[in-house]
């Protein structure tokens, strides 16, 4: 037999083994960065219809959050705001501005702008923005800082175990509740004042929900 | 990490995709959303096309193509967030709106409140404000909203083939008007029947404008007593309200009170408060039914007579006549071989209860029951206490037959036909269709191009109702709005617009007509719009006086009733889940199954056990594994039932010279030789659905035979059909499913033994729900006790007696640590077996129709059904082959168990999921978590209650007839137009995928956080009692179903846990279910000869559980006599 096969063909399975090792784990450690929300999700900035500045409306000019998103503390979306939202300043400001047109037009016909969305979640998951901005949760934890993107995009994973995280122990992510829209303050835990949040997850009951019923219907 | 994605500007199909309802009346008129409507359900064409290989290659060929080509398959899907262009008032983007509304139905209304999400109606919930109904609905209010999403409506006016534009509809009404101005000769309507106050006007206008004009209204159903019988009775307009709540004894001639009649949302609600029982010292009331078919009403009576329906008058004499103490009526009795004995006994009981008592008769059954039933009950003092008179304007409208001779006369030029479908539903020997095409002119007004429009040369699309302004009564007269959710959206023509304008009036927007018939300043018009109801608008309650020389006149024109036999049987005509036929492309509707047969989708001919032994259809034996023969129908032969497939023989019904065929399914309860015939079914001009679902009763209906007929014969002929029936199996065997007890007498009544739900069922022999304790230990407790254990209960999980110690989860803390701990309790003793609540379950959780086809493998999705038992006090101990087990019962018990989740506490499910898609939550719900799901089944194999449904197919992408259609075959996904009424809240589930009951969980979270939202810095999260109901609960007609937080001690739902009757169903098992039921009471009369000292499902309990004592214990104790047919 010795005539047909080599005898560095001996050392075949152990390459062969040596070979689906690395294969496997450059895989594995592939798809584990690769495929995750935190690299496919972070940094999605599309162009959008309107070139929409929020570091110049909530940053310089600091208007509040919840001027435009008007629905953020009812509702479970924080809804993007109608034309006439837009038309409010801008009825005076800038009327005649070509980037713009697409809102005036909006405003006068009733069609939609299409605003790109960025953070999607998916179909099965039921994320309530009133419930977390009610107690301490800032736009920021989960949006970034906003009042300085030019162009927003996405700033965080938003995968399960983003959510979850906060979820199990949600003290060290809160803010006092009169912070919530001031993207510029810091969390109770980064202000040196972690006991102070605790006391404030004792206080107000905040219990966010772990089980799968908490995010899916 | 920034990257930044040029994403092109979107076209514009791009955008018409997704885009909401707002668009769809533009996107109406495009030619491409036409043609793909067009497409989605082409008529009669064979969509099995298949996939031939070449295609297969070309579209894989071309994905690997597009793989290799810059990765496009990996690039981000765009969506798009679509902003109003200004901002609609009170819409909050996430929020539903809510707006009071009404559904009409003939002279009835339901009054609603509609759930709109940014202007999408997608649920409707009873108007709490309508008190009488106190925010229940039906199951027809429920579907409704379906139809309006229908693709098969009709979507455009029609003249011929043409397509006519609102503005040309608009000339061609005012051009009638003027070529009838003057006496309107010519002129006829064809219209349903309404209360609206505003129709009644217009058409008031109408008949001013077009004296000469013939106005007809006609209604294939009648639900309401005739007014010649109250015209004869009392010399006025006047009809019943019946006060059931305040009747200790009812009798129901012929009446099904909680389904056909009428008003039955409001007698069933008011009924239940009679029935209600918390303790022993409560009152119950007790009804007597004597009829033919077996209805709702039937099932649910203490003492049920099976009586044809041609002999009700003879039964209503014989009562009369012990009651009035009088000879007068003796003659009507004679005749039929009537046994008066059951009417005698029954009314000394009404004698004993004089002005607490009722006797109702059907509205089906001819003027001279209803004159006798006023007699009755004039006799026995209940008219102004259990049954009031209001009055009515008599009907002013002429008949269908006095149309059809002017029509045969010639004299009929232009016809409208209103709403309706008489050429579906006339009486068959007007022979309608040939009529209306000897009309020159047909203008027909109808929601779906059905089989009055194809004769007719203008079809005009009508509005649903949640398009459209109107108004309407309910049955005791209250005004309610009818307001429009949602732009008409294929830009359909309201009523009230179409009348306005043959009236002449000058602007007539439905809007403004209604305003104008209100007659209310801006403010009181608002307020009765935000209310839904216009406060004291009842009927006027009419004083009555009885004069019985008044109704000898119609007494005296009888027609003698014959004896019934197989060569003379009776048909008798009732509705089902479909109405008249007017719901029949209702998905939702078709496939729940009936109550009483479990038979989905097609309507059967319902025979008698004891003709179906005289035709030799009843099942005669079981194959047990296919080798050993044995008599045996309680569990009905594999061989005739392969699982959920009844194989029925087809029969053929002759009447008077007209014959239809139809398949036969044997049903308990029947008066032996009435065969019943629902309505409403076997349409040949429907949607996709209702088109040939079932066969046409009608065809052999005419107006004098209108509810029953006699003279019938059934022959059946060699072919069989398969039936879809979701419940094959109808005995409990002896089991502790259901339990009940009478409510007094004997020594094992309520009275007696107010536990008497302990001493039934094996849970003192195992683990069970009681943990340490004994089941009759923990009845004896005081209430406040048994409240603080439930509680405790529902936040540990103790071990009991149990082998197994179950891990408590939360490490050293309680397994259920949630601030609420949910429950529900089921009250079967008010159960009436509407299934409201499974179609209100199915609109609230977006829960998929599957046809026909699925159903019979048993695939059905329901997250609620309805278990519907008989039981006849026979059934032996042993299994097979017992004397007890070979007979069809021809007069049985009927218990009824809405069966969902359990929300077991230790949850069989849980622990055989091999990736924990169903885990508990701390709040004491199995919840399923539908991303996770892989569809192992583990699940459903293993749930002891068979509650979880999975997704075999994409039922809720693909039409229910194009299931088997591969992923490379031709995508026929369901049109955008039947997504508009899926619930957002809720997730649409895919293939694959298991889903059951999660208590509305939906629900649940929306009112934590609404509560967390309030709760602010006091920290009070937990949701007040009251503030949740799940849609089962909320439709509840009977308010049958209580649910709340156990661990509030104070809550509705520790109290309704805390009573007697309180027991869980496979309790033995361990399961510790959340949802427990309370037992059913039956309350007979001992003086009755078919009383029964024990319901006769706990006498087959004794029967099995004691069968090795000698028998002394149960049989022996409490043999029923029979009433059977007298």
């Amino acid at each position: 037999m010795s005539k047909i096969f080599p005898k560095s063909i001996n050392a075949l399975p152990v390459q062969l083994l040596i070979f689906y090792c690395v294969l496997g784990g450059v895989a594995a450690a592939g798809i584990d960065y690769y495929a995750t929300p935190k690299y496919l999700n972070v940094g999605y900035q599309p162009v959008q219809p309107v070139p929409f500045e929020h570091s110049l409306h909530a940053g310089q000019l600091g208007i509040d959050c919840r001027y435009c998103h008007a629905s953020v503390e009812k509702s479970a979306t924080s809804s993007i705001p109608a034309a006439q939202t837009c038309m409010n300043c801008h009825s005076q400001i800038k009327t005649t501005s070509p980037v713009l047109e697409v809102v005036r037009e909006s405003y006068k016909t009733g069609n939609a702008v299409p605003w790109l969305k960025i953070h999607v979640n998916p179909d099965y998951v039921y994320f309530n923005h009133s419930a977390h901005v009610d107690r301490g949760v800032s736009c920021v934890e989960c949006h970034g800082k906003v009042n300085e993107m030019t162009t927003v995009y996405q700033a965080k994973a938003h995968s399960m175990s983003f959510c979850i995280d906060c979820h199990r122990d949600p003290a060290p992510h809160l803010r006092n509740p009169s912070d919530v829209f001031n993207l510029d303050s810091k969390t109770l835990a980064d202000q040196g004042k972690l006991d102070e949040a605790k006391q404030f997850v004792h206080d107000w009951k905040v219990k966010p929900p772990t089980s799968c019923s908490g995010c899916h219907r | 990490m920034k990257r930044k994605f040029d994403h092109s500007v979107p076209s514009q199909r791009e955008l018409s995709g997704p885009k909401y309802w707002r668009s769809l009346d533009e996107l109406a008129d495009t030619p491409g959303f036409r043609e793909h409507l067009a497409r989605e359900f082409p008529e009669g064409a064979s969509s099995m096309e298949g996939v031939d290989r070449r295609h297969f290659m070309k579209l894989m060929a071309a994905s690997f193509a597009l793989g290799g080509l810059g990765l496009a398959g990996c690039r981000r899907p765009e969506s798009h967030i679509l902003p109003y262009g200004q901002s609609v008032e009170y819409t909050v983007p996430g929020l539903p709106l809510y707006f009071a509304t009404a559904m009409p139905l003939r002279k009835s209304a339901i009054p609603l409140l509609a759930e709109t999400h940014q202007g999408r109606p997608t649920k409707l919930e009873g108007n709490p404000s309508y008190l009488p109904h106190g925010g229940a609905s039906t199951t027809l209010a429920q579907a409704s909203v379906l139809d309006l999403y229908d693709p098969e409506r009709a979507t455009a006016h029609t003249k011929g083939n043409d397509i006519l534009t609102v503005a040309q509809v608009n000339d061609l009404l005012t051009s009638i008007t003027k070529t009838y101005a003057g006496n309107g000769e010519g002129l006829a309507f064809l219209a349903d029947e309404s209360a609206s106050p505003t129709r009644t006007r217009l058409i008031g206008q109408l008949k001013k404008k077009f004296p000469r004009a013939i106005w007809a209204e006609y209604e294939a159903i009648q639900d309401e007593p005739p007014v010649a019988a109250a015209q004869a009775a009392f010399g006025q307009s006047v009809k019943p309200i019946y006060r059931f709540s305040k009747a200790k004894r009812i009798v129901s001639i012929d009446a099904d009170f909680f389904h056909a009649e009428a008003g039955s949302l409001y007698y069933a609600r008011d009924f239940a408060k009679g029935r209600r029982v918390t303790k022993p010292s409560d009152p119950m009331n007790r009804l007597y039914v004597v009829e033919s078919a077996f209805t709702l009403t039937g099932s649910m009576a203490d003492h049920r007579l099976r009586l044809a329906s041609s002999h009700m008058l003879a039964f209503a004499a014989a009562l009369a006549g012990k009651i009035l103490g009088t000879s007068d009526y003796d003659s009507l009795t004679k005749g039929i071989g009537l046994n008066t004995e059951w009417a005698d006994k029954c009314a000394d009981d009404l004698l004993a209860n004089r002005g607490e008592s009722l006797v109702v008769a059907g509205a089906d059954q001819p003027a001279q029951v209803h004159a006798l039933v006023y007699a009755i009950n004039a006799k026995l003092g209940n008219i102004g206490k259990t049954i009031d008179f209001v009055e009515v304007d008599a009907p002013s409208a002429s008949s269908i037959s006095a149309l059809a001779t002017a029509i045969k006369a010639g004299s009929v030029k232009t016809l409208f036909v209103l709403n309706g479908n008489p050429v579906y539903n006339a009486p068959v020997e007007l022979e309608f269709a040939t009529l209306l095409k000897s009309v020159p002119d047909v203008i027909r007004y109808g929601y779906y191009y059905d089989e009055t429009s194809a004769l007719a040369g203008t079809h005009l699309a009508a509005t649903h109702y949640l398009e459209s302004w109107a108004d309407a009564r309910t049955v005791d007269g209250t005004i309610v709005p009818v307001q429009p959710m949602i732009m008409p959206l294929f830009n359909g023509l309201m009523e009230v617009e179409l009348l306005a304008i043959l009236a002449g009036e000058e602007k007539p927007e439905a809007y403004g007509q209604v305003y104008a018939t209100m007659g209310r300043d801006q403010k009181g018009f608002e307020k009765f719009l935000h209310d839904g109801l216009l406060e004291n608008s009842t009927y006027k309650t009419s004083n009555v006086t009885f004069d019985a020389a008044r109704i000898s006149p119609l007494l005296a024109s009888v027609a003698a009733a014959t004896v019934l036999s197989a060569d003379n049987l009776e048909v008798r005509f009732i509705t089902d889940k479909v109405d008249d036929g007017r719901f029949a492309n209702n998905g939702w509707l078709q496939e729940c199954p009936d109550p009483m047969t479990k038979i989905s989708w097609d309507n059967t001919i319902m025979v008698s056990p004891r003709l179906g032994k005289e035709l030799g259809i009843a099942p005669t034996s079981t194959k047990i594994l296919n080798l050993i023969s044995t008599p045996q129908v309680a569990r009905i032969g594999e061989a005739e039932f392969p699982q959920g497939k009844e194989n029925a023989y087809i029969g053929e019904v002759t009447v008077n010279g007209r014959t239809l065929r139809g398949p036969m399914h044997i049903q308990p309860g029947l008066a032996n030789y009435t065969i019943v015939l629902p309505l409403g079914h076997g349409r040949t001009k429907s949607g996709h659905v209702g088109t040939d679902a079932g066969y046409n009763a009608y065809v052999i209906r005419t107006a004098d035979g209108a509810a029953f007929a006699t003279g019938a014969k059934l022959r059946k002929t060699g072919e069989r059909m398969k039936l879809a029936n979701t419940q094959e199996h109808w005995s409990m065997e002896g089991r502790a499913i259901i339990r009940e007890a009478n409510y007094e007498g004997g020594e094992k009544s309520y009275q007696d033994e107010p536990n008497f739900v302990a001493g039934i069922g094996m849970e003192d022999e195992t683990p069970g729900v009681y943990g340490a304790m004994k089941p009759e230990e923990f009845a004896k407790l005081p209430e406040a006790e048994r409240i603080h254990l439930t509680s405790l209960r529902a936040q540990t999980t103790p071990r009991g007696n149990s082998l197994y110690e179950t891990p408590d989860l939360g490490g050293d803390k309680a397994k259920f640590e949630g601030t609420h701990q949910w429950g529900m309790s089921i009250d079967l003793n008010t159960c009436i077996g509407c299934t409201a609540c499974v179609i209100a379950c199915q609109a609230e959780n977006n829960i998929p129709i599957v046809g026909k086809e699925q159903v019979a493998r048993g695939r059905e999705m329901h997250w609620i059904r309805l278990d519907r038992y008989y039981s006849d006090g026979k059934a032996d101990a042993a299994a097979f082959g017992a004397e007890g087990n070979k007979i069809l019962p021809e007069d049985p018990q009927v218990s009824l168990q809405p069966m969902t989740c359990q929300q077991c506490e230790l949850a069989p499910c849980e622990t055989v999921c091999p990736v924990n898609a169903t885990v508990h939550d701390e709040e004491g719900i199995n919840v399923m978590a539908y991303n996770r799901c892989i569809g192992t089944r583990y699940c459903a194999n293993n749930c002891p209650y068979k509650v979880r449904r999975f997704n075999f197919f994409d039922f809720n992408k693909r039409a229910y007839d194009a299931l088997y259609m591969g992923p490379l075959g031709h995508q026929k996904e369901m049109p955008e137009l039947v997504k508009m009424v899926k619930n957002p809240d809720v997730t649409v589930r895919m293939r694959g995928v298991m889903e059951k009951c999660t208590y509305c969980v939906q629900r649940i979270q929306q009112a934590k956080i609404g509560q967390i939202r309030k709760a602010g810095a006091s920290g009070n999260v937990e949701v007040p009692d009251g503030t949740i109901k799940t849609a089962c609960q909320q439709v509840c007609p009977v308010e049958a179903i209580v649910f709340g937080n156990i661990k509030d001690e104070k809550s509705a739902i520790s109290l309704a846990k805390a009573q007697d009757r309180t027991y869980s169903v496979l309790g033995y098992l361990n399961t510790r279910p959340r949802t427990s039921y309370l037992a059913k009471l039956r309350n007979p009369n001992p003086l009755m000869p078919d009383y029964a000292a024990l319901p006769l499902s706990r006498v087959e309990y004794n029967n099995k559980s004691h069968a090795g004592n000698g028998g002394a214990h149960g049989a022996s104790q409490a043999e029923p006599a029979h009433g059977g047919e007298s």
